[in-house]
């Protein structure tokens, strides 16, 4: 009896003593790493392919703006691919319009963690230098696609406590960011301890400095119309400061399906679905064949005849220039006055009976060349950067040589390009040096307007083959080059125009309502795929 | 040595005492010495009883143990037999009868007449015999104040059980289950959400209904406060059979039931599959249609279909009865009881073999109970208890819109048979895709081929020593552990359309295992003490701690590099997962009861919690403790005033408080994780989730006044009660933007309040001497008000439905979760807007639709006896609720509903006005009009009312006597059983208001595309053999 009473008091004692001390180690999450014990290093590459899934498959643009300015085309309907095709919603429309925000803000803030982390530590500059880089690289992706976002108090729930930041105007994001372009570039220090875990340039600081040079460049091409100023400033900046060379200073990333990582375009274009309907579009096919481009045996093939060998991923197709045909944008399949057979200058199908394949005669994008899960993704490349600088010679800017040279630089590194996704796209640079300097396909300077509709043509061509879906789009929408004719299908969001802009996400009247709201209203014609934003006059 | 010997002694009595029953002969009287007629004499612990003749007497065959005799109008008695073979019995009246015993708290049993908190006790016989494959859902309609919702996820699935409303923001809602003082494991292995998913049942649901003696419902805080943290939901304690002294009782008892589909849709068969009022004319056009019926009128011609050949276009209406099957289940206990003078033991063995309605899935559930309870020495003793399961799950239904959902055949086009698409898969094994998205995979091949494996073995052990002191004192220590283990075998097949990349491989495997458990440590000193002889004593003091932990383990990888041999090393890609999770939680509590001249009783609790959940080293004004208290009164004011016709009153009033802590550890500080790496190189991340460093316990605090009131000799009962509860400083997840570096946030600001009003009704209306009738009405009202969110009172959203064109939301100021819906867009002057091709536009913002939750509910039950019959039904009702449905969305959309009839061939003229307010008529098409409806969601929320007949059961108990010349058996009872026969009222078209594919409150009120409503009906029998 007395003995059970001691137990018990033993017992009793146990429960009651401080034994919580333990409670801090049992609350300390196991698995996971401390800040201490963190090496920022490991969010570079989580920010870096965080772009590339930003801007790829369906969480990028591939189901929206590779089709409003044509570069592809796909007549089913309904499905996830009338929001581009047809501007109607499909799919999961809320879902797909959310993705570019919160791809790139929440690669942002994994950069802006990468500063946080560094900032007690000079040693690591070059490491926070790049994150600042990508972080706006990240932000002007986001302000492209919406116009007015978050920027000054954005990305600081953490360090700041600012759980609904307010929407900055984007000419102010734009200044902003080429501002801190400017004052972190050359930071960069070749000298200084590199970056370890980069899948870009493995570290090379030589080629962020160009990398982020270019990125100014592009920025700063971005404002021609609404502030041809800024934009000439900044431009000369770039281009003093070093913008790519060569293609060898071509950002892309090689991904890995194996672990998970894989390339969002080729995974969307290899579901069986996507594979049988996604075709290039009309205009960019007439305009390669028209210019008897080299590029078009290598992106496109006519799968062969019948349904059945069209939907097989094994068998090539064929690549003769002089069959390939481009789809045009709004038609379906569904036997009424948009059927896709109803299109003018429809090539007919292939296949007979129940192998009919009615798309049989239109050109995909060439599957041994784009469809690897592990293929590259394009973030910023050479051709694009001379492209650029071409046009900022021919509005009379400082930029080193002329635009016509620029140009011809820009064409022939562009059809240098497809031998990054795989070496079936080698074309030799013997072979896109003599396209380039061709007569026939040199920069028109008969005026500044028809040198601006060459030089933004072909940056669209360019884009849009290396699968670059969404800079096409931005720059169409810039320099409104080509001139695209829209389609106008029953029930379509944007009034029958080409839209202009992703309508913010669903998610933000509730989690950031009052700052949605006044961004809202500073949009001509309210939250629309129509509204047109600050650079886009 | 001893101890052996006691064991053998023990095994041996088990094996070998089975005296030969004699016939005992007895007469029971009232006070005044006359012979009562009807009363019941069994055999305690068995079902072995009789009915007394019409002067008193009775006879029933026995040995040893006790009989107890009971009826309507006199207090129940027991009657040890003890070897005398005539027993006379004096019942006394039952306006007396006030000394019934409730199961409290920590196991604790109290007189039901000195509570000052609402309990109701639901007997085993009431899910038991039409069962459910869970049984938390045999509870439905049951108890006032509890809610209980299923999930039409096939058998196994969750139970949604609300106990006096939404409790709590983050709590997920269900309330602890305690069995035999243990808390057990309740967790929901997963459910389906927008993209998919199954229902992978939850804790409860593995319990064996024949082991289940009684559930105890502790509704209010008051009732629960001894439990802390988990008792902010609620507690239901369960009380698991027992023997009883006496010979071996062997019993075995058969449940044999056919699950059937019911189709509820009411579609529109005129119009066949096509667009645009056409019918298909080619192969594409048909793949493109199967899921549209705005085709022509189906006038039987032939076409061409999705697969080449060609059919008649004409209606086709048995898809769902045709597809899925009526589907048996079959179970098994076998138990064995008994107990000599030191203790008693109870043995039972049980296999369930259920078929899913769905082909090629169901589950198994192999049980073993044990329990036993012995004297050591005189004043020590100990209570085993072990509960071993073995269930598997073979191919849980995937739910709602997502691949590999067999349920998909819903909306083919009303003139295809879902029998075209068998058997789903080509020569070569690969799917024949039937539509135009083939992530809707084809449902035959999906029961052919997919796989989704769930087993769980789980040991729930208790072991409690109790010494008593003196009789006044005693002290009791409880071990409680509760141990799953969890393999989950989920394989996308090989051939599965959208997943064969340009190599011609597909398919995926993941496999993982998770281990659970969870310790509790008590220890209890217990007084019972008259202190004067007006004031009696009963106080308690003890300690908990208590452990969780799990860990989960998984292995995935695709495409296979061997089609069809699925086993994680045949892939070309591998992954891996890892999670580990720990608890802990200290706790002290006291109870102390005072009462007074038995009319008076005052309750008072505390509890101190320390949480290991909380506190961040570097705050050190942080706290991880916190005390709350309970007080409660009883008043039975009948034995003050007399009121006539009653025979018992009594007034209730409480207040307490509960604490908690957040659901998951490690959320007071930032940590950062390693990911795959790429082409070699490791790659890092952290959670989007912002931590908090500032957290302290939640506390929920309620009121609670009630009555029990008890006329004509116990023939008319109310019980009432009405409470108000709030909850303060509630620990969530808060939404974030992602352009503030996060998607959610740790914020513990929630606050939610819940008023209701509990009323239970019992009456006997007919009292013959053959004829009985009980019938006890319940009803609960219950207002639910979310007074707080996070920081900025932002709307929380929560889950949604794949057309992803609403969600439901807790928005501050109005009952949770609100249904969030996009209305019509209408100008100032309240004309609806319509855009360029004359289609109604869609407004910018979703607005509230109502709360998915039920404000009022409850249910009827009716119970008759006759002689040896028994018929008893329940039917229970649910009101004030909204749906967000899917199917609706899908049924207009896609051309189904009778909706969409208007201007099928003529268009629909549309009366708005455009962007600058100037009025447009313009004629559209139906599809095009239709499907725009669809997309205002606002039409997609439906009415969840309903009223129905939730379950029947006809029993015959066969005379004992029938069986005296046969050997072996001592009794038979039949019972006829069926479960949700009919649904009396509805206002949902074309669907079950209560088809939810998830029982979280996080996506409660959101259904689509998931199994059908079965219907069950079938046969119990249970046989008692002679001891």
């Amino acid at each position: 009896m007395k003995k059970i009473l001691i137990l018990f008091a033993v017992a009793a004692s146990l429960v009651f003593s401080d034994c919580t001390k333990k409670f801090d180690s049992i609350n300390t999450d196991p698995t996971q790493a401390s800040a201490a014990q963190f090496n920022a290093n490991l969010l570079l590459p989580t920010v870096e392919t965080g772009y590339t899934g930003a801007i790829a498959g369906y969480g990028g643009a591939i189901l929206y703006q590779s089709m409003w300015v044509q570069i592809f085309a796909n007549p089913e309907y309904p499905g996830y691919y009338s929001n581009g095709d047809k501007y109607v919603n499909g799919g999961s429309y809320n879902s797909y319009l959310a993705s570019p925000w919160n791809n790139t803000f929440s690669n942002a803030g994994r950069a802006y963690e990468i500063i946080n982390l560094t900032k007690d530590n000079p040693d690591l500059s070059n490491l926070s230098g790049i994150a600042l880089i990508c972080e706006l690289l990240h932000i002007e992706l986001a302000t492209d696609v919406y116009g007015d976002v978050p920027f000054s108090e954005a990305l600081q729930a953490k360090t700041a406590g600012i759980t609904t930041p307010v929407y900055d105007k984007q000419q102010d994001i734009y200044s902003s960011m080429l501002a801190k372009l400017d004052s972190v570039i050359p930071t960069l220090d070749a000298g200084k301890v590199k970056p370890t875990n980069d899948v870009i340039y493995a570290g090379d600081i030589t080629k962020w400095k160009k990398f982020g040079y270019s990125l100014m460049l592009r920025m700063a091409m971005r404002l021609t119309k609404a502030d041809a100023a800024t934009a000439k400033t900044y431009v000369e900046k770039a281009y003093a400061g070093g913008t790519f060379a060569s293609n060898d200073d071509n950002a892309f990333i090689v991904l890995d399906d194996a672990h998970g990582f894989s390339n969002g375009n080729a995974t969307a274009l290899g579901v069986a679905e996507d594979y049988t309907q996604v075709r290039w579009g009309k205009t960019l096919i007439d305009d390669l064949k028209a210019a008897n481009d080299p590029r078009l045996p290598v992106i496109a093939e006519v799968p062969l005849d019948g349904k059945a060998n069209a939907a097989n991923k094994g068998l090539a197709g064929i690549s003769t220039p002089a069959i390939q045909e481009g789809m045009p944008n709004g038609y379906d399949q569904n036997g009424g006055a948009t059927n896709i057979s109803n299109a003018p200058g429809y090539p007919g199908g292939t296949g007979t009976g129940n192998d009919f394949n009615i798309i049989g005669k239109y050109s995909r994008p060439t599957t041994a060349l784009y469809l690897s899960r592990s293929c590259p993704e394009f973030i910023l490349t050479y051709a694009e950067t001379q492209l650029l600088l071409a046009e900022a010679a021919a509005r009379g800017w400082s930029v080193g040589a002329d635009a016509a040279t620029h140009y011809k630089n820009g064409l022939s590194a562009a059809l240098q390009s497809y031998g990054t996704f795989n070496p079936v796209g080698v074309i030799s640079a013997a072979t896109a040096d003599a396209y380039a300097a061709a007569p026939a396909n040199a920069l028109d300077v008969s005026s500044m307007d028809a040198s601006l509709k060459q030089i933004n043509t072909q940056f669209w061509i360019t884009t849009g083959t290396l699968f670059n879906f969404i800079e096409a789009w931005n720059n169409w929408r810039r320099s409104g080059y080509p001139v695209l004719t829209p389609v106008n299908y029953t029930g379509n969001f944007s009034n029958g125009t080409i839209p202009r802009r992703f309508i913010y996400p669903s998610s933000e009247p509730s989690n950031n309502g009052t700052n949605y709201s006044a961004a809202v209203s500073n949009l001509s014609g309210g939250d629309q795929y129509t509204s047109k934003m600050y650079w886009d006059k | 040595m001893k101890k052996l010997s006691l064991v053998f002694t023990f095994l041996a009595a088990m094996l070998f005492a089975s005296a030969q029953d004699k016939t005992i002969t007895g007469t029971v009287t009232n006070s005044a010495g006359k012979g009562i007629e009807g009363m019941n004499v069994i055999l305690k612990g068995t079902r072995r009883g009789t009915v007394t003749r019409a002067d008193g007497s009775f006879s029933i065959k026995a040995n040893t143990g006790v009989l107890v005799i009971s009826g309507v109008g006199y207090q129940q008695q027991e009657v040890s037999i003890d070897g005398q073979t005539s027993i006379d019995v004096t019942l006394k009246d039952a306006s007396k009868e006030l000394e019934s015993v409730v199961v409290t708290a920590l196991g604790i049993t109290k007189e039901s007449r000195k509570l000052g908190y609402a309990v109701t006790t639901v007997n085993g016989d009431q899910f038991n015999k039409a069962r459910e494959t869970n049984v938390a859902l045999s509870l439905e309609g049951q108890v006032a104040g509890l809610n209980v919702h299923g999930t039409a996820g096939g058998p196994g699935a969750t139970a949604r059980i609300l106990l006096r409303g939404m409790p709590s923001i983050n709590s997920g809602g269900s309330p602890l289950f305690v069995v035999n003082g243990v808390p057990i494991n309740n967790d929901n292995r997963g459910s389906a959400g927008e993209w998919g998913g199954s229902d992978n049942g939850d804790g409860i649901q593995n319990l064996n209904p024949d082991d289940i003696a009684s559930m105890t419902v502790l509704k209010g805080q008051a009732a629960s406060a001894l439990y802390g943290a988990r008792a902010s939901n609620g507690v239901i304690l369960i009380t698991t059979k027992t023997g009883q002294k006496g010979a071996p009782l062997v019993q075995y008892n058969g449940n044999f039931v056919w699950d059937k589909p019911i189709n509820l849709t009411d579609f529109q068969y005129v119009y066949g599959q096509g667009q645009n009022g056409v019918k298909p004319g080619t192969i594409n056009e048909a793949q493109n249609t199967a899921r549209l019926s705005w085709g022509a009128k189906m006038d039987g011609s032939q076409f061409t279909q999705f697969d080449g050949k060609q059919y008649a276009y004409s209606p086709y209406k048995n898809n769902l009865e045709n597809f899925y099957r009526t589907a048996p289940t079959v179970t098994n206990t076998v138990s064995v009881s008994g107990g000599g003078d030191n203790g008693t033991y109870r043995l039972s063995l049980s296999n369930l073999d259920n078929k899913s309605i769905v082909r090629n899935s169901g589950l198994t559930r192999r049980t073993i109970d044990f329990n036993m309870t012995q004297k050591v020495i005189d004043k020590l003793s100990f209570t085993i208890n072990a509960n071993y399961l073995d269930q598997s799950d073979k191919n849980k239904s995937f739910l709602s819109d997502g691949p590999g959902n067999p349920n998909n055949g819903f909306f083919l086009a009303s003139n295809i048979n879902e029998d075209i698409l068998k058997p789903g898969y080509d020569a070569n094994g690969n799917e024949i895709v039937f539509s135009d998205d083939n992530y809707v995979t084809n449902p035959w091949f999906v029961v052919n081929k997919w796989v989704n494996n769930l087993d769980r073995k789980r040991l729930i052990t208790s072991i409690s020593p109790k010494y008593n002191f003196t009789p006044w004192l005693y002290v009791m220590a409880r071990l409680g552990y509760d141990r799953i283990n969890d393999r989950h075998l989920g394989v996308t097949p090989s051939g599965t359309n959208y997943e064969i990349n340009n190599l011609g491989q597909s398919g995926d495997i993941n496999l993982s295992t998770t281990q659970l458990t969870e310790l509790n440590v008590d220890g209890i000193i217990g007084i019972s003490h008259k202190l004067t002889s007006d004031i009696n004593l009963d106080a308690t003091l003890g300690g908990n701690i208590r452990k969780n932990q799990d860990e989960t383990v998984g292995i995935s990888g695709g495409p296979f590099v061997i089609p069809n041999l699925y086993t994680p090393g045949n892939v070309v890609n591998y992954g891996r997962s890892y999670g580990f999770h720990k608890k802990e939680v200290h706790s002290g509590y006291y109870s102390v009861d005072l009462s007074y001249k038995n009319f008076l009783t005052l309750n008072t609790t505390g509890r101190y919690d320390a949480y290991s959940t909380l506190y961040y080293s570097s705050i050190p004004t942080n706290k991880r403790d916190i005390f709350t208290p309970s007080v409660a009164a009883g008043l039975v004011f009948s034995q003050l005033v007399h009121i006539p016709s009653l025979d018992f009153g009594k007034l209730r009033l409480s207040y307490a408080q509960t604490s908690g802590e957040p659901g998951n550890p490690y959320q007071t500080a930032t940590y950062y994780s390693v990911g795959s790496s790429i082409n070699g190189t490791p790659t890092g991340s952290y959670s989007g989730t912002l931590p908090n460093l500032f957290l302290k316990p939640f506390t929920v605090t309620e009121w609670e006044v009630g009555t029990e009131l008890k006329f004509l000799q116990g023939r008319l009962g109310f019980d009432i009660a009405y409470y108000d509860r709030k909850t303060k400083n509630e620990i969530m997840n808060g939404s974030l933007g992602w352009e503030t570096g996060y998607s959610s946030y740790v914020v513990a600001n929630g606050s939610v309040q819940n008023k209701g009003l509990e009323i239970l009704v019992t009456g006997k209306p007919v009292v013959t001497r053959n004829f009985e009738w009980n019938i006890s009405v319940n009803a609960t009202s219950v207002s639910n008000k979310i007074l707080q969110t996070d920081l900025n009172g932002n709307t929380l959203g929560l889950g949604t439905y794949r057309p992803l064109n609403a969600n439901i939301a807790f928005v501050k100021g109005l009952a949770g979760p609100q249904i969030m819906a996009n209305d019509y867009q209408y100008d100032s002057k309240g004309n609806i807007v319509v855009d360029a091709s004359g289609l109604p536009l869609a407004a910018g913002a979703r607005t509230p639709q109502g709360s998915v939750l039920p404000t009022f509910y409850g249910g009827v039950k009716n119970d008759f006896t006759y002689k040896d019959f028994n018929l008893s039904f329940l039917i229970d009702y649910n009101y004030g609720n909204k749906i967000l449905s899917a199917t609706k969305f899908y049924a207009v959309y896609r051309g189904l509903d009778k909706s969409t009839l208007p201007g099928r061939e003529t268009g629909v003229s549309v009366t708005g006005v455009d962007g600058t307010g100037a009025p447009v008529t313009t004629n559209v098409s139906a599809q095009a009009y239709y499907q725009r409806l669809a997309a205002i969601s606002k039409t997609d929320v439906l009415n969840g009312d309903f009223i129905k007949l939730r379950q029947v059961t006809l029993g015959y108990t066969i005379p004992e006597k029938a069986f005296s010349k046969v050997p072996v058996i001592g009794s038979i009872q039949l019972s006829l059983v069926a479960r949700n026969l009919l649904i009396i009222m509805k206002k949902s078209d074309n669907i079950d208001p209560e088809a939810e594919f998830s029982a979280g409150v996080n996506y409660a009120g959101i259904e689509g595309t998931s199994l059908p409503t079965t219907r069950t009906f079938g046969i119990n029998a249970n046989i008692k053999f002679k001891n």
